[in-house]
């Protein structure tokens, strides 16, 4: 019984595809020309700046908002034209968004009743949907008297009742302070575990998109800059915005230039990966290195003077932040490392972390 | 030796705390003396109405001053208002009639615009708001005239239900306003989460704004019905037939006394029989229409 059901869910995984979505507010382009393949199953984050256009985005795939020009198709089928409820689609707000008038149990089972489903079954998904979010004990109650983390599990709720396709959450963990925000993380994950839907989850905080994600869809102005898994994106970012945008503290970028065996940073020559498409020697390039991929140089060998100006020492990791030339710098090191300000210490990079970039900010691979 | 001094000092510890009584302010004892007197203020006229009504025949004709019955308690003034035309009844009819009529109809009509006005995008929006708001600066005195020559025809002269769609007329402008910014408090998104719960039409309004909207339309409603309830010129203008007489315009018709004395006593007593049903509508109401003034202070 319990494997036929999952054998249900496994076929009715359904993926979304985006084809040249563009939408504008007037004479404003918000999204400009989204290309976009979302397998069934699949944890996709939007991450971006703020005004980026990723709940416009999000909004686009529920329904709320009209395209201007391109397709959505879910589960295979053009939905473009069709309305929010008619696109098997179910969206957790970061307001939240529950009826304050209804009870927990009335706000989760209302989708169900405006349907025309019978009494029992509303009960009998209702039920369901507390008991894998625990919130039996509060069925009876008005929003208004719930805290926040519990009215989001509410709004997951609600969704969950209606069992749709994709799930889409805009922001849904940002109003709830740090810890509980953790908590309803794992929640979120632990509910994709379970009932593996595809999930399309709109957030800024990285450590929200590096966990849950299995692809990452990096946007910015409107336009998707990459799209990957956070390890690819995290490695092997495709222009110097995606390598400073994901990870944090950021990615340092420093001023090179081309030379035979290496690039030059602040008079040292730096070892790189092979690359491909190699520009002559002499070209001026942006060098992005994490703050984890500098080490303490051997003595004696030639290395990069990093200026220290403060340290942060935060338990697990320590960073330095200084100077290397005269861009600013932060490393991560041993928390022995630690120095004084003003002290210069001797760092090295592995060759196979060092990222270039052109001078378009495009990766040079 | 220790162990002594440790438990005493444990004892003033664990001692009755500091009572403290509040300290007496000047400015909390101004506030509630001034208080109060405002309070009678407003009650004083009131009871004034109220103890005059019960004044024996010989004295009603007289102005009420002093106010209370000086040769004993006496309904005549009461009776006299019932024996006026048909019943006092009739009369509070027409009146019920007039004020719940025009409160429901500006009900239907300002929740509808409202809606309207808060949540769609349509060509001169914005203009079509404000020339609403303007009509609220025009004296409807001064068209009454007009008006009772348009009401004349459409064949609803010296009938309620033209009155009905006069006072609504004249309520609109306020009730639309009121209740665009019942509808303007309502956060979209859960508008937006209803569309998706697939809700539309009619269902949106009734099962998701409109209890979410409800302090709005008790306050529209409760304005609406006092002032039908209490309007008197175009009442008086356009109701020529007596069995049409809201109650105001009865108590214009009912104080002409004997040989041009004005009965005090048959108008203080119509006017507290008017008073009760407002005032045990506003007691049932009170709260959704406090809470209907400060809509959108609070999400
Ligand atoms: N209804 C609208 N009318 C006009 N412009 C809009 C509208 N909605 C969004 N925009 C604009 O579209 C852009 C993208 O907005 P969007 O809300 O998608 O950003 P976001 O990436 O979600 O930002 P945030 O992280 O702050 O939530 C913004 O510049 C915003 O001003
Ligand atoms: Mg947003």
């Amino acid at each position: 019984m319990n494997e036929q059901v999952n054998l249900q869910r496994i076929q009715r995984q359904a993926g979304l595809c985006l084809r040249r979505v563009s939408k504008s507010f007037g004479s404003v382009e918000v999204i400009r020309d989204v290309d976009l393949d979302i397998e069934g199953g699949e944890f996709v984050v939007f991450v971006g700046p703020s005004g980026c256009g990723k709940s416009t985005l999000l909004r686009l795939i529920a329904g709320l908002e009209e395209v201007t020009s391109g397709d959505v198709l879910i589960a295979g089928k053009d939905v473009t034209e069709e309305d929010p409820s008619d696109r098997g689609i179910a969206m957790v707000f970061q307001t939240y968004a529950l009826y304050p008038h209804m009870t927990v149990a009335q706000n989760m089972g209302f989708g169900l009743k405006v349907a025309g489903r019978s009494k029992t079954e509303v009960e009998e998904k209702v039920g369901q949907a507390a008991d894998v979010l625990q919130l039996n004990d509060y069925l009876d109650r008005r929003p208004g008297q719930l805290s926040g983390g519990q009215r989001q599990r509410v709004a997951i709720g609600r969704a969950i009742v209606r069992d749709p396709d994709v799930f889409l959450f805009d922001e849904p963990l940002s109003n709830l302070d740090a810890e509980l925000r953790v908590d309803m993380r794992i929640e979120i994950a632990r509910l994709h575990q379970k009932l593996g839907n595809t999930m399309i989850y709109v957030t800024h905080d990285q450590t929200e998109a590096m966990t849950l994600a299995d692809k990452i869809v990096v946007l910015r102005a409107g336009r998707i800059e990459q799209v990957g898994s956070p390890s690819t994106l995290y490695d092997d970012p495709d222009n110097m915005f995606v390598g400073g945008f994901i990870g944090s503290p950021k990615m340092n970028f420093m001023d090179g230039v081309m030379r035979q065996n290496g690039v030059e940073v602040a008079g040292v020559i730096l070892q790189t990966r092979p690359i491909t498409n190699r520009p002559a020697d002499g070209t001026p390039v942006h060098v992005g290195i994490r703050p984890e991929h500098w080490r303490l140089a051997e003595e004696g060998k030639t290395a990069v003077p990093f200026k220290v100006g403060f340290s942060e020492f935060l338990g697990g990791a320590s960073y330095l932040y200084g100077t290397i030339g005269e861009k600013s710098c932060t490393v991560n090191v041993e928390r022995e490392a630690i120095s004084e300000r003003g002290s210069v210490l001797n760092l090295m990079a592995d060759a196979d972390h060092i990222c270039l970039f052109d001078q378009n900010e495009r990766r040079i691979r | 030796m220790n162990a002594v001094t440790f438990s005493d000092q444990a004892m003033a510890a664990s001692a009755a705390p500091t009572q403290r009584k509040g300290r007496l302010r000047y400015h909390t004892l101004i506030f509630h003396a001034t208080s109060v007197l405002v309070a009678l203020l407003f009650l004083a006229p009131l009871v004034w109405v109220v103890l005059s009504s019960f004044r024996s025949p010989a004295e009603s004709t007289q102005p009420p001053i002093p106010p209370w019955p000086m040769d004993g308690f006496s309904i005549s003034s009461y009776d006299r208002l019932e024996n006026f035309g048909q019943s006092v009844l009739h009369y509070s009819g027409n009146s019920l009639f007039v004020a719940v009529g025009t409160s429901m109809l500006t009900i239907v009509v300002s929740l509808l615009a409202g809606y309207g006005f808060s949540r769609y995008r349509f060509p001169l929006k914005g203009l079509a708001f404000v020339l609403i708001l303007s009509t609220m600066m025009i004296p409807f005195q001064s068209i009454l005239t007009p008006l009772f020559l348009l009401l004349a025809k459409m064949g609803l002269q010296n009938t309620l239900i033209g009155l009905v769609f006069i006072y609504t007329t004249l309520q609109l402008p306020f009730s639309v306003f009121m209740m665009r910014n019942a509808f303007d408090a309502v956060p979209k998104e859960i508008e937006e989460a209803a569309r998706m719960d697939g809700v539309k039409g009619w269902r949106m309004l009734v099962q998701v704004m409109g209890p979410l909207v409800l302090p709005g339309v008790v306050t529209v409603g409760l304005f609406a019905f006092l002032n039908a309830w209490n309007e008197f010129l175009a009442a008086l203008v356009l109701l020529t037939d007596q069995s049409k007489f809201t109650l105001p315009v009865l108590m214009t018709a009912v104080q002409h006394g004997r040989y041009g004395s004005v009965d005090w006593g048959a108008v203080q007593a119509g006017v507290t029989l008017m008073m009760i049903p407002c005032m045990i509508l506003f007691l049932i109401l009170q709260r959704s229409y406090i809470r209907g003034l400060t809509a959108g202070a609070v999400k």
